[in-house]
């Protein structure tokens, strides 16, 4: 039975966002009997609503409230008003995510002292490593079924992942293999096994992909400590003349405003609308921003270096069959500066659907060539190119000073220069997947610059002094102790692997912690 | 420039109610064949003429021969529908028109003379769209012709596409990984 708490029941955790940090994060609280209203600004759709098409359910799940951009990225002119490809609904973009759940590597924990200082970046080493991290990864693929972990099986190979792998093998790579995915292989926990629908990102309709939408939500709420508040977006939290955070402010689904109190607060609303949030939450005492004595919230904004190659082949793949992105080379995934770059990327599947595809395919070009593309739509196979990017200082999400969204909130800006190395990584990667396609006989590639960014990271990192960085190594603000970050926002680095793995398992280790702090009466 | 056009288009139909019925919903504002075009034509407050010119422009940016031209009136019925309601669409769309038409006409050779819809010489066509590429009315028609053209249904075979797989079970069983050439 969902719980029902009282507005002025200050004794409760709030969790702003129900996606995978939020999710994570209130489902393990209320098994640990913690009150926790999650507050939600998107409706919730069921199971059952999801649907085989592209279009719609981009339609259904995306954030689209207005947000800006600007900088030398390509998202600013490809789609300055769309830089961020996030979802506003519960679950948050679990609900459309691919399900690729990768570990970190050990180096890139420590970017600082492994790369050393970088031109123009502004690398931290995070406060934790890979070894203290390695049992709550190991307890996130759990919970979250991560094939290729614990002994769940990898799923099979599609035709499109074959001929990935066929590539990958004539190239000399050695380490290809279907991912580590947080989708079913057979049925578990409840959930069904993969059909090899491919519509992964449009809404596991089989609930075979892992989403706290159906996992994690449903078992908050069963504990009869949880309550979860659709359509409920927070405007503002506030503190005390202590500096302690009392309330939170956010317009109900009718638009009115209500003020729900709390003992914590737990900002996960990704890594845009966080820091978004702190710094509409300035006050007299915080005029900066709420904890941002560092000036390092909406800084060192990350994306990861990514862009597609599709291959064009005489025969058919039929890329849009099976499990969408599981199939993955990770040979270039090491730290290693031959190559003329620090990090490394990992080339994952990345099939798309003829409509997505066509309409996305070689922006603003038009007539017979792109035609012909699109002609050889059977034929075509298509690989993701996922990056570490650079941390930046002027990398970052700013309010904008004059447009606000339907609830006066200032819209966030999202700033972005690529940084030289991010470049340098991008054209190693575009070769590569080229020769891996054309060494099995494709007769053509195409390069797909960005897309609006999937995966966000950094605006809120963690560090070692409170100078640095935004919050400590349990996501815990420096500034104001019974404040939480429990998103990929506390990213110190991005990593060359996609997020939701580390933010799951953060989240775990956050609620340990929080458990343990409440317990001693330290918040 | 796409991401932002698809948001527009997205935006537009969900406040229209297009969205929850998704494609088959845009299907159904749609015509086919001549006849049914200049109905929907006049409906839709563009004259025939311009109509056919929206339709071999949406053509010329999406050449596919395998595809017949209902497929194109239902890519631009969308347009049409907004260009009924809206003056500044539809003013936007006859100058666009006007201006191919110029271009056209202007041209030598056996094209000379005729307006854009009558050229039968692709590349004097494509030479016109050239001259107004990236311009307002380019834009727009790119933006929103785009998205309800390769989103029908219908079209998705004559690619090799096979579209919503969920009801049949997924490919689990109807081969997800049977390549046989590599
Ligand atoms: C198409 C796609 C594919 C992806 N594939 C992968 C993949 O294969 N592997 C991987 O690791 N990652 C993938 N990702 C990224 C992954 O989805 C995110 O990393 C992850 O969901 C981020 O978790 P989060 O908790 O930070 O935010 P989200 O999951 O985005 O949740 C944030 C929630 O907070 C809500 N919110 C925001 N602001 C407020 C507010 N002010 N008040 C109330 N609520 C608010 C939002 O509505 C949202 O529901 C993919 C993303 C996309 C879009
Ligand atoms: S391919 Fe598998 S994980 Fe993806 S949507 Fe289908 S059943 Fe779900």
């Amino acid at each position: 039975m969902p719980a029902k708490f009282d507005l002025n029941d200050s004794s409760v955790v709030v969790v702003i966002g129900s996606g995978a940090g939020g999710g994570t994060l209130a489902n393990e609280l209320a098994k640990k009997g913690i009150s926790v209203v999650v507050l939600e600004a998107g409706r919730r759709m069921e199971l059952t609503e999801f649907k085989n098409d592209e279009i719609g359910m981009f339609g259904a799940f995306t954030w689209f409230d207005p947000r800006t951009s600007s900088g030398s990225w390509y998202v600013a002119k490809s789609s300055p008003d769309l830089p961020a490809w996030t979802c506003k609904l519960v679950g948050g973009t679990t609900v459309h995510w691919g399900a690729c759940a990768l570990r970190f590597q050990e180096h890139e924990f420590k970017t600082r002292t492994r790369y050393g200082a970088i031109p123009g970046a502004n690398l931290l080493d995070w406060p934790l490593d890979l070894k203290e991290l390695g049992p709550y990864y190991d307890r996130a693929e759990l919970r979250m079924g991560v094939t290729g972990t614990h002994g769940i099986p990898r799923l099979p190979a599609s035709s499109h992942g074959k001929v990935l792998f066929a590539g990958a093998k004539k190239l000399g790579y050695t380490q290809y293999m279907t991912t580590n995915m947080a989708i079913n292989p057979v049925p578990r926990d409840g959930r069904a096994g993969c059909q090899q629908t491919g519509f992964c990102v449009q809404g596991c309709t089989f609930g075979a992909k892992w989403s706290t939408l159906y996992v994690d939500i449903p078992q908050a709420e069963a504990t009869g400590k949880a309550e979860v508040r659709a359509e409920s977006q927070v405007l503002r939290i506030e503190h005390d003349a202590s500096g302690k955070v009392t309330s939170v402010v956010y317009a109900d689904r009718a638009g009115n405003l209500q003020r729900q109190k709390a003992r914590i607060v737990a900002v996960a609303g990704n890594s845009i609308e966080s820091p978004r949030l702190l710094l509409n939450s300035s006050s007299s005492q915080f005029p900066q921003g709420l904890a941002n004595s560092s000036g390092q919230v909406g800084r060192n904004y990350m994306r990861h270096v990514t862009s597609t190659v599709f291959g064009i082949f005489d025969k058919p793949v039929h890329m849009y069959r099976g499990t969408a992105q599981s199939g993955i080379v990770m040979d270039e995934a090491r730290l290693d500066t031959k190559r003329g770059f620090v990090g490394g990327y990992n080339l994952e599947l990345l099939p798309q659907g003829l409509p997505s595809f066509a309409t996305n395919l070689m922006p603003g070009e038009w007539g017979r060539d792109r035609a012909s593309v699109i002609d050889s739509y059977a034929n075509i196979a298509g690989v993701w190119i996922i990056g570490e990017d650079m941390a930046r200082e002027t990398n970052r999400v700013t309010l904008h000073p004059d447009r606000k969204d339907k609830f006066g909130m200032p819209i966030p800006n999202v700033h972005v220069d690529d940084h030289p190395n991010d470049v340098a990584m991008q054209q190693h990667a575009f070769q590569q997947a080229d020769a891996l396609y054309k060494s099995i006989g494709a007769k053509r590639t195409v390069h797909h610059l960005p897309f609006p960014s999937t995966h966000n990271m950094g605006t809120n990192r963690m560090s070692e002094k409170p100078q640095d960085g935004v919050v400590n190594r349990f996501g815990q603000a420096h500034d104001v102790k019974n404040l939480f970050v429990s998103d990929g926002s506390q990213f110190a680095s991005s990593g060359g692997e996609n997020p939701t793995l580390t933010i799951v398992a953060l989240a775990l280790r956050q609620s340990e912690y929080i458990a343990d702090q409440m317990s001693k009466g330290a918040i | 420039m796409r991401h932002m056009l698809l948001r527009e288009w997205v935006t537009k139909f969900s406040r229209r109610g297009f969205l929850r019925g998704g494609a088959a919903a845009v299907a159904a504002v749609a015509v086919s064949g001549p006849n049914l075009l200049a109905g929907a034509a006049e409906a839709a407050g563009l004259s025939a003429e311009e109509t056919r010119a929206l339709l071999k422009m949406t053509r010329d940016l999406f050449p596919h021969d395998r595809l017949d031209d209902s497929f194109y009136a239902k890519a631009i019925a969308p347009l049409q529908d907004e260009a009924a309601k809206d003056a500044a669409t539809r003013k936007l769309l006859s100058g666009g028109i006007a201006q191919l038409n110029a271009a056209t006409m202007a041209s030598a050779g056996a094209s000379a003379g005729k307006p854009y819809a009558d050229v039968s010489d692709e590349n004097v066509r494509v030479a016109a769209i050239k001259k107004i590429e990236g311009g307002a009315f380019f834009t727009k028609v790119y933006g929103g012709t785009m998205t309800p053209l390769y989103n029908q249904p219908e079209l998705w075979p004559k690619f090799g596409y096979e579209g919503p797989s969920s009801a049949q079970g997924g490919y689990i069983n109807r081969g997800f990984s049977d390549i046989d050439w590599l």
